[in-house]
């Protein structure tokens, strides 16, 4: 990891779908930053470009135009396997839905990051029975995402995020889909892994209530209104 | 490459729970496992056929044979059979000579090649030469040469009348009809004088290379040509190569039908699979690994339809065999049933263009499935 105090640097960020008269311009010149170990919330109406945001942030898009930094380094001109090795080792995702591999146990869906980043199948499933031992769904190991509910679901997914040490949590409305009571302890759990873990967190999210608890909210409004891009802390 | 095997089993493993995909997979499979069945059984059949026609090539005809480079007569003949004696003790060698005659019973007279060997005593017509001639054993038969004599009417065929004394199945790849007779008479039929053509030469223990070993023994000999069985024979082993070859690739049609089938299959997991595949690329999985996986995918599908209709395949084709469940009529064929033969090598070379096949039907999805950048499976869903 690098000693800059910048865990993630974006500078002139634009992105646009579809083309013609079809085209939408969801991000123009976006400037962010996020800092070593801090907890950023990402905030705005739907269809802002939050998730388009946190794909860039994660590597699973590219942007027209501007520079995204990780860790210190430039990925504009990585190509599709290097990007995807430092998904691997530096990132950990949580999305909407659980997006749980139906045909893999709990324990397997954990472990999997570490199996595709060529750990042995012994070291991943310790690590696994271990984060989801820390998730409280160590009774649930050897079930399948259709026999988990929604917020062990989520919390499988959460498990899975760390699996791999990563120093970037990115989680794109990680209770959308859960309950109250249900989203209160995976936010809880979110919190405290991330203070327990060291890790910096980007966290797409509608919930306020949500946002405020972290150090920071960014706030995205419609590319096409002036007021841009807000910096609420 | 170990995460990509373990996603591939799991995926092939829960096929099984979503009914559309284990319909279209199990159609896929079972249709490379008839294809793989259909290839295996026709070349089991041709090479039991083949099989039954080489073995009667090798019990009846020369397996060597030694000629003039130029002319018809073979020079000191007697000095080139002691020496193949002193380097081929086992051998049998026989003086031949042929030659093109008329043959005429009382109901007709035909054209037919008439040999001479020295290992025979009595006259023996092929079938062949029988039916059209309308004899049998103990007829006769009256062989004219195109040589002729001169009499004091003037120059006439020279003439002779044999008696036949059996009749014996036709050589492979005789269809004119034969009339073996003791080398004297053949000589004083088509020479007049005690002239040898060739020497044929039989081995039964290395039939197929005794060529090549009497090539050795006499090799610098430039006034005589020596032929290997595959060379007496070259039209009908060429015909039977060619037979092989091309059932092989029409037969093959079937795997081919069967792999764009599974093409279908695997383009249909990767639709279905869209967002699973984003949130693996997300996690890590590098494009490479994920047309690894796919084509892991494809070949594990092939291979269990390849294996198992290759196992369906062998055991069909021995259990027919051994049973003789497929009676010929009597007479036409030397066997006496439909002859199944399976060559490990053959069964190898149709697994392997199965699987080749199928690696061929998953490598076009994988291609697409792993160009896709991960956001848009994750829109997508």
């Amino acid at each position: 990891m690098s000693d800059s105090g910048i865990m993630v640097r974006l500078h002139g960020i634009s992105k646009t779908y579809g083309e013609g008269e079809a085209q939408v311009q969801v991000l123009k010149g976006l400037d962010l930053e996020v800092r070593r170990g801090e907890m950023l919330a990402i905030v705005g109406p739907s269809g802002v470009g939050k998730s388009t945001l946190l794909h860039l942030v994660g590597l699973l898009d590219r942007a027209d135009e501007g520079i995204v930094e990780i860790d210190g380094q430039d990925t504009g001109n990585l190509s599709s396997s290097e990007r995807a090795r430092l998904r691997n080792s530096l990132l950990g995702f949580v999305f909407q839905h659980h997006h749980l591999l139906d045909e893999l146990d709990a324990r397997d869906n954990v472990a999997l990051p570490m199996r595709i980043g060529g750990k042995s199948a012994t070291l991943a499933r310790r690590r696994a029975e271990g984060l989801l031992d820390t998730v409280g769904l160590s009774q649930r190991m050897t079930h399948y995402p259709d026999q988990l509910s929604g917020g062990e679901q989520q919390r499988t997914a959460v498990a899975r995020a760390l699996v791999m040490r990563p120093g970037l949590l990115l989680a794109d409305e990680p209770t959308g889909n859960l309950d109250r009571t249900a989203s209160e302890t995976v936010f809880r759990l979110i919190r405290n892994l991330h203070a327990e873990e060291n890790l910096t967190s980007v966290i797409v999210t509608h919930n306020e209530k949500m946002a405020g608890q972290c150090d920071r909210i960014f706030k995205l409004a419609p590319a096409d209104q002036s007021s841009g891009y807000v910096d609420v802390s | 490459m170990r995460a990509e095997l373990h996603l591939a089993r799991r995926y092939l493993i829960g096929l099984g729970r979503r009914t559309n995909v284990a319909t279209v997979t199990l159609i896929s499979l079972v249709g490379l496992g008839l294809g793989v069945v259909a290839l295996v059984v026709t070349l089991a059949l041709l090479e039991g056929f083949q099989s039954s026609i080489r073995r009667d090539l090798v019990e009846r005809s020369t397996h060597a044979q030694i000629r003039p480079a130029s002319g018809r007569v073979l020079g000191e003949p007697d000095q080139l059979a002691s020496l193949l004696h002193e380097g081929l003790p086992d051998v049998e060698i026989v003086r031949s000579v042929r030659g093109n005659c008329l043959v005429a019973s009382t109901v007709d007279a035909v054209p037919a090649l008439v040999v001479g060997r020295s290992d025979v005593e009595s006259v023996m017509a092929d079938r062949v030469l029988a039916a059209r001639l309308g004899i049998g054993a103990a007829g006769a038969v009256d062989v004219i040469s195109s040589r002729r004599r001169l009499t004091p009417l003037g120059p006439v065929p020279v003439r002779a009348r044999v008696d036949i004394a059996e009749v014996g199945a036709a050589e492979p790849g005789q269809e004119g009809g034969v009339l073996t007779v003791p080398l004297e008479v053949a000589q004083r039929i088509i020479w007049g004088s005690p002239e040898v053509e060739a020497l044929d030469l039989k081995d039964l223990s290395a039939p197929w290379k005794l060529g090549a070993t009497v090539r050795k023994i006499l090799a610098g000999r430039d006034d005589i040509v020596i032929l290997g069985l595959d060379d007496l024979n070259r039209p009908l082993l060429l015909a039977l190569a060619l037979e092989r070859i091309l059932i092989f690739v029409a037969v093959g049609l079937i795997l081919v039908v069967a792999a764009l089938n599974l093409l279908c299959n695997v383009a249909m997991v990767a639709a279905e699979k869209r967002r699973d595949l984003a949130v693996l690329t997300s996690l890590g999985l590098e494009p490479v690994r994920v047309r690894r996986l796919f084509l892991l995918l494809g070949l594990g599908i092939g291979a269990a339809g390849a294996f198992g209709g290759a196992v369906v395949g062998v055991a069909t084709a021995w259990i027919l065999d051994a049973t003789g469940a497929l009676p010929l009529p009597r007479g036409v064929f030397v066997v006496s049933s439909v002859p199944f033969s399976v060559d490990p090598m053959m069964v190898a070379k149709v697994v392997g263009l199965a699987l080749f096949l199928s690696a061929l039907a998953s490598w076009l999805p994988s291609r697409v499935v792993a160009r896709r950048e991960p956001a848009e499976g994750l829109r997508y869903e």
